[in-house]
């Protein structure tokens, strides 16, 4: 990453777009403390990450977009071991983990272990656990890839009304229409550096693009994209 | 031929480059090649040696050495159930079945990309030694040696074939599990035979081998055709030598045919093995502890019931003890208060683990939760008391209806304080040293419990190990001291010194470990995911 640096106002769906390998899920890793930064700072919900690093895991959710459950758990018993970790009693746990899986429908795969889970129980169990201590910040790196289209709506419908409730949603995407249906504003990064920031109509302005331009025009104008026409030569 | 090289250097280049990123392995590699070197020599040295002993007497030679070869063979061929290392490497080839490439290409790549791992060329000396042996004039040397390297060819070609099967069981989870477990059952018990039938003494196993050779039972054993057409060749009969040279040429091509053939079932989803029972689904899941530490220790305690490799562990951590208590009261001295205690010390020393590896992908996720750092090695100490604690049980209660009850709390104070300073250790080998276990599906022998990078980690085992026993030392002697001195009421002063020692040295190795934990985690964190993806 080269001097990325951005805020982030409480409540807001922030959406986190670039290429591949611009450094999507490298910000998130460092943002969550899983990659230290050679230099500047990170603060999430005032608490300094370097100097307070539990403090801001106890107030984030995290959704990697690889999955790495305990898979000789059930999901049911990840997600009791998820709510004790996060400092919940017992009886808080066993409440908010019922809760969750009737809620994303895993309530029928309680007592199948997470091995044996398709991606999208997997993601749907993943999302459950980032969700379980009530977080003010999430992050949610591809959350919607391998969910099928109705549990996707239920999720997005959810994550919406959670950033009405006041959380911050940290989000990162490649389907870019879901990323404009959802995010009151975006990032865009790409090889590394930070090429705008702020709402939509704000990027369209700064960029002197159309009102009508949809966020992937403005997407493919700010990564410079070079949408290759030709064809390929040993091709007839 | 230009893929075959292609595929060969890149091998060998992604071998180099996983232990370049792992220094350790490469370090712990190093520490081993001497005495690789010298057991490479000593046996070629007993080879040579026994030939000669022999003499060139064909009822004995021949039938002898081809005994050896295949014992040899199947230890290869078994090394990993029993040691969980395995000695040459059977790579993953799924990533390559998408190219145009000819299957027998790839069986012949992972051939020759085995030629270069350590235990393959610590054999060349002992196959230039047999060689020798054999030869009864120099010009049969030649000839001789040819014959050895084609038994050595053909033993590459078992493992290679070995290795396909337990990854193609290890494709299909649940019936994985199953193997696995029967496996290290196997290991197990091919490890504890040898000692069984020596612990009554020797004769049962001279009479077996004698029978074995007067009967040349090893004359159908591929593994020793090219080894006899060595021996003829050695004589100067051309025609035997050609004749088995032909016969042990014909088993290399069928191994490999039955490599190449396996190669394409498995990544087919052909090779059925048999069905896996289904997977029992219970009511609603229960917890039984509170807190962080509670929470980690459940979630290790169920991870390693189901994991068919920890409770393998775990069945076997009870009868080793039983093993060697059966074995010590065979021995003519009987089981006495010395070797019980030496007993407990090893059990001890012998607990510690890299604690991390079986959380591989799952690390960065216990690292997301607001828990301190010591907290997390605690736990994951205690889940692992917790597993040994069945075969630690089993150890002093049989110890001391065979020895003395007397010796209980020593034995216990011995065990505990070892333990604890093990897992202390320990826990700095699953910080420094992480690896991770094959996932589900995977090749569980495969990555870096394979080839160089698994006797690297024996080598950093041993490490380990020994580092435990010099800080264990004192409280270890403080325990005996009573016994030496034949005034065993200090036992009670001594025995709640020896533990507090221990108790005070595992806090403080747990502290450095949580201040190292903190500042590594990143790194920690990627060098699992990398050996993880190894795996």
């Amino acid at each position: 990453m080269d001097h990325v640096s951005f805020r982030v106002a409480r409540g807001r769906f922030f959406g986190f777009l670039g290429p591949n390998g611009a450094g999507k899920s490298t910000t998130i890793k460092m943002l969550t403390g899983l990659l230290r930064p050679t230099e500047g700072e990170i603060t999430i919900e005032g608490h300094p990450l370097e100097r307070d690093l539990l403090a801001v895991k106890r107030v984030i959710g995290v959704l990697p977009e690889e999955l790495p459950l305990y898979e000789r758990l059930t999901g049911e018993e990840y997600l009791l071991f998820a709510g004790r970790m996060y400092g919940l009693s017992p009886a808080e746990a066993r409440r908010r983990t019922d809760e969750l899986l009737a809620f994303l429908s895993l309530e029928e795969e309680r007592g199948k272990l997470i091995v044996d889970y398709s991606q999208g129980m997997r993601k749907k169990t993943a999302l459950a656990a980032a969700l379980i201590h009530s977080p003010r910040v999430l992050f949610l790196d591809e959350p919607l890839n391998g969910i099928d289209p109705v549990s996707g709506r239920v999720v997005t419908d959810l994550l919406r009304r959670l950033a009405r409730k006041g959380v911050t949603m940290f989000f990162t995407s490649h389907v870019l229409d879901v990323a404009e249906r959802l995010c009151d504003e975006v990032a865009i990064i790409d090889r590394g550096r930070l090429v705008a920031q702020g709402t939509l109509e704000q990027i369209r302005a700064q960029r002197e693009v159309g009102q009508d331009a949809s966020l992937e025009d403005v997407f493919l104008k700010l990564v410079a994209a070079d949408v290759r026409r030709e064809d390929l030569s040993w091709i007839g | 031929m230009d893929r075959l090289i292609l595929l060969v250097l890149t091998r060998w280049r992604m071998e180099l480059r996983a232990m370049a990123r792992a220094r350790e392995r490469a370090v712990g590699l190093l520490l081993l090649l001497p005495g690789l070197l010298f057991s490479s020599l000593f046996g070629a040295f007993l080879a040579f040696a026994g030939i000669r002993a022999v003499g060139h007497d064909p009822t004995i030679l021949l039938p002898a050495l081809s005994l050896v070869a295949t014992a040899v063979g199947l230890s290869w061929i078994l090394a990993p159930m029993v040691t969980g290392v395995a000695l040459t490497e059977s790579h993953d080839v799924s990533r390559l079945l998408h190219f145009p490439v000819p299957v027998p290409v790839l069986v012949a790549a992972s051939l020759a990309g085995n030629l270069l791992q350590p235990t393959v060329l610590a054999a060349l000396p002992i196959a230039a030694a047999v060689a020798f042996g054999v030869s009864q004039t120099p010009a049969a040397f030649p000839f001789a040696f040819a014959g050895c390297l084609l038994s050595l060819v053909f033993l590459i070609s078992a493992t290679q074939v070995s290795g396909l099967v337990i990854h193609g069981i290890a494709r299909r989870r649940r019936f994985q599990d199953v193997a696995v477990f029967l496996l290290a059952g196997l290991g197990f018990t091919m490890s504890v035979v040898p000692m069984l039938l020596f612990s009554g003494g020797g004769r049962p196993i001279l009479a077996l081998l004698r029978s074995l050779v007067a009967h040349d039972v090893a004359l159908l054993s591929p593994f020793a055709w090219g080894l006899r057409a060595a021996v003829y060749a050695g004589r100067g009969e051309a025609a035997a030598f050609l004749g088995w040279s032909a016969a042990q040429l014909a088993a290399i091509a069928g191994a490999a045919a039955l490599s190449a053939a396996l190669i394409q079932r498995i990544y087919r989803g052909e090779f059925e093995l048999g069905r896996a029972g289904a997977q029992k689904e219970g009511g609603r899941a229960i917890m039984v502890f509170a807190g962080s530490i509670g929470a980690q220790v459940e979630k290790d305690l169920r991870i390693a019931w189901r994991n068919p490799a920890t409770k393998a562990t775990l069945v076997l951590s009870c009868l080793t003890p039983l093993f060697w208590l059966f074995v010590f009261t065979r021995m003519r001295s009987g089981l006495s208060p010395f070797t019980l205690l030496a007993l407990a010390t090893f059990v001890g020393a012998t607990a510690f683990g890299n604690d991390f590896a079986q959380e591989g992908r799952g690390l960065g996720l216990l690292l997301g939760f607001p828990v301190e750092r010591w907290r997390v090695l605690v736990a994951k100490n205690l889940a692992a008391l917790a597993l040994r604690l069945p075969g630690v049980a089993v150890l002093i209660g049989t110890g001391a209806l065979l020895g003395s009850f007397a010796l209980l709390p020593a034995a216990a104070t011995i065990v505990a304080g070892t333990f604890l300073i093990a897992a202390g250790v320990g826990n700095y080998s699953s910080i420094l040293f992480p690896t991770a276990m094959g996932r589900p599906g995977r090749n569980p022998f495969g990555g870096s419990t394979s080839g160089a990078r698994g006797l690297a980690g024996v080598a950093l085992g041993m490490l380990f190990f020994t580092s435990t026993l010099a800080l264990a030392a004192p409280f270890v002697f403080l325990a005996w001291l009573p016994l030496l001195l034949g005034e065993t009421l200090w036992w009670l002063l001594t025995l709640p010194l020896s533990f507090a020692g221990a108790v005070a040295v595992y806090a403080m190795l747990i502290a450095g470990a949580a201040a190292l934990f903190r500042r590594r985690e990143p790194e920690l964190l990627e060098r699992i995911l990398e050996a993880e993806a190894e795996a």
